[in-house]
């Protein structure tokens, strides 16, 4: 038995060891499969294309599709597709109208209409074109690229293609 | 004979006091003997107490809450306004969980605050103490206890808590390179829906009381284990006397006040409860709820424009700043470099410096608070007894 006492604590820790490195490699497995789970494979939000409608459904000017948080902005036989959800913190920009003074002329009693996109959130305002006016949000509202439905001719916005904000689709 | 039978104990020695203590459960949970100082009402308040009771409170007043809500986007919100208005009592209820969680909030900070600036994280030179490791605890369970509330908020799934939610973890998409990643781990998606509202539901009745409970045991054995509250002193059993019953009483009337002042209150401040969340309407003004105005503020104002690179408030003022102020906060035991002999003693002299800046903090955040609260439509600034002016026309 002698001989053999030397070998049997280097034989112990190394089980030691295995033992307790199997047991933290088991663990940072659970811990690490569980994180991974929390990750969603499959999406089931709204899909990045949305059919919006007819062209001759929306008048001139800007109109909300709430359902897809855009903006159709239409002049004429042209369209734009602008986001509504503010750069800042994601909430839903609004159009409102307001009536300005002329700055140069205070003494006038003339007053025009403004149109701008307002964020009720945190108070953020931007031009009809998405570019920024005012307040915290950091970038211009994105447009995106918008298409005709080949088969029943509607609009078609694809919310994960951005484009310039002066890109126009025109309806024949 | 009434005053026998519910009080039985009458010790006269210290001996009686400790056999007593070895049996029975209950009495189990306190030492024999503790610091007079300990056990006075100031200058502690007895905030720490105050939290674990409303803690029971939201434990127990949630389980009634927990049979008749269904985290589902179709039934929450009819579930919360059956709660409210056919359950009997049910709005008290929702109301009695719903102001502990303010309350709990409350009662945490002003024990933290209180904790500062007495210096009670400071280890005396009495030995084997850890008190730097048990403030980093209860800055955890802080923390755990404003995401208790953050996660609650969403579950009736009205306009207040879609639009809170979406502000709240839009910041966190701010965050560089994993931001988004979080988002969309925190919520289950790229959009608020069934997937957050079971997340936040399970994190609220499950995985964070079970985290603020373990953590709460352990707060509180390292209390016992350093020697009762902080004290400069070395540990001098002349300065003690016999815990039981004077430290049961006082938690009894520290919980009974508690009970009491939640019970009340909820007969009068009733719990709103909006028109049912729309993601596609945001309501203005939203806010976040009001323990995060003050974030609110920061990320609106801390926007940088330099030329042409702009840099978002969200992640100034929404991630950096509070990420900054939660890791100096929880490594301050090993920044203040005053003597032991002031730790536990209020607003001393070799602290002046660190209080004042503290306290300028904690100012700031108020403030920010109160601004928070007077916004009114598109972020304008009101007073509490002005009204809001109509919302401008939409087109």
């Amino acid at each position: 038995m002698e001989p053999d006492q030397p070998s049997q604590p280097g034989r112990r820790s190394v089980l030691v060891k295995l033992g307790t490195a199997a047991g933290v490699a088991a663990l940072a497995a659970q811990g690490g499969i569980v994180l991974r789970s929390l990750v969603a494979n499959v999406s089931y939000d709204t899909p990045s294309r949305v059919r919006l409608g007819l062209p001759g459904a929306f008048p001139d000017g800007l109109t909300l599709v709430s359902d897809a948080r855009v903006f159709v902005s239409r002049q004429g036989k042209r369209f734009r597709v602008l986001s509504a959800v503010c750069t800042h913190l994601g909430c839903t920009v609004r159009a409102e109208a307001s009536l300005r003074q002329d700055p140069s002329d205070p003494d006038t009693r003339k007053a025009t209409q403004v149109f701008e996109l307002a964020c009720p959130c945190h108070g953020s305002r931007y031009r009809t074109d998405g570019s920024n006016l005012s307040g915290p949000a950091p970038g211009p509202l994105p447009a995106y690229r918008l298409i005709l439905a080949p088969g029943d001719g509607q609009l078609v916005v694809d919310l994960d293609e951005e484009v310039a904000p002066d890109v126009e689709l025109a309806v024949p | 004979m009434a005053q026998r039978r519910f009080w039985s104990l009458r010790p006269s020695t210290v001996r009686e006091v400790a056999d007593a203590i070895f049996a029975n459960f209950l009495l189990h949970w306190f030492p024999a003997r503790m610091r007079a100082s300990s056990l006075a009402w100031l200058p502690t308040f007895w905030l720490g107490t105050v939290s674990w009771v409303l803690f029971v409170v939201l434990l127990v007043s949630g389980l009634p809450l927990m049979v008749f809500y269904i985290p589902s986007v179709e039934d929450a919100y009819r579930t919360v306004k059956d709660i409210e208005h056919a359950v009997s009592f049910g709005w008290w209820l929702r109301a009695v969980h719903r102001l502990a969680a303010h309350l709990m909030i409350i009662s945490t900070t002003l024990h933290l605050v209180r904790v500062f600036v007495t210096g009670a994280y400071k280890n005396s030179t009495a030995a084997k103490q850890r008190r730097e490791w048990n403030w980093v605890i209860g800055v955890a369970m802080f923390f755990a206890t404003l995401l208790l509330s953050f996660t609650g908020y969403l579950l009736p799934w009205d306009q207040l808590a879609f639009w809170a939610v979406t502000v709240g973890t839009s910041i966190v998409s701010s965050a560089p390179v994993a931001g988004t990643v979080l988002r969309e781990t925190l919520i289950g998606g790229r959009e608020i829906g069934e997937a957050t509202l079971v997340r936040f539901y399970l994190l609220h009745i499950i995985a964070l009381p079970l985290a603020v409970a373990v953590l709460f045991g352990y707060h509180m054995w390292r209390v016992r284990k350093d020697g009762g509250l902080a004290h400069g002193d070395a540990d001098d059993e002349r300065a003690e006397v016999p815990a039981i019953p004077p430290v049961v009483r006082r938690i009894a009337v520290v919980t009974m006040a508690t009970v009491l002042a939640v019970t009340v209150l909820a007969i009068f401040i009733p719990s709103p409860l909006l028109e049912p969340a729309n993601p596609e309407v945001t309501p203005n003004p939203a806010k976040a709820p009001w323990y995060f105005l003050w974030l609110q503020e920061v990320v609106t104002d801390t926007t940088v424009r330099i030329g042409p690179v702009r840099v978002n408030g969200a992640l100034v003022g929404g991630v950096v700043l509070p990420l900054v102020l939660a890791v100096v906060l929880t490594l301050w035991p090993w920044l203040d470099r005053s003597p032991a002999a002031v730790a536990g003693v209020s607003f001393p002299r070799e602290r002046r410096v660190q209080n004042a800046v503290f306290l300028a903090i904690a100012l700031a955040i108020t403030a920010l608070t109160v601004v928070g609260l007077m916004r009114g439509p598109s972020w304008g600034l009101w007073w509490p007894w002005e009204s809001w002016p109509p919302v401008p026309t939409r087109f």
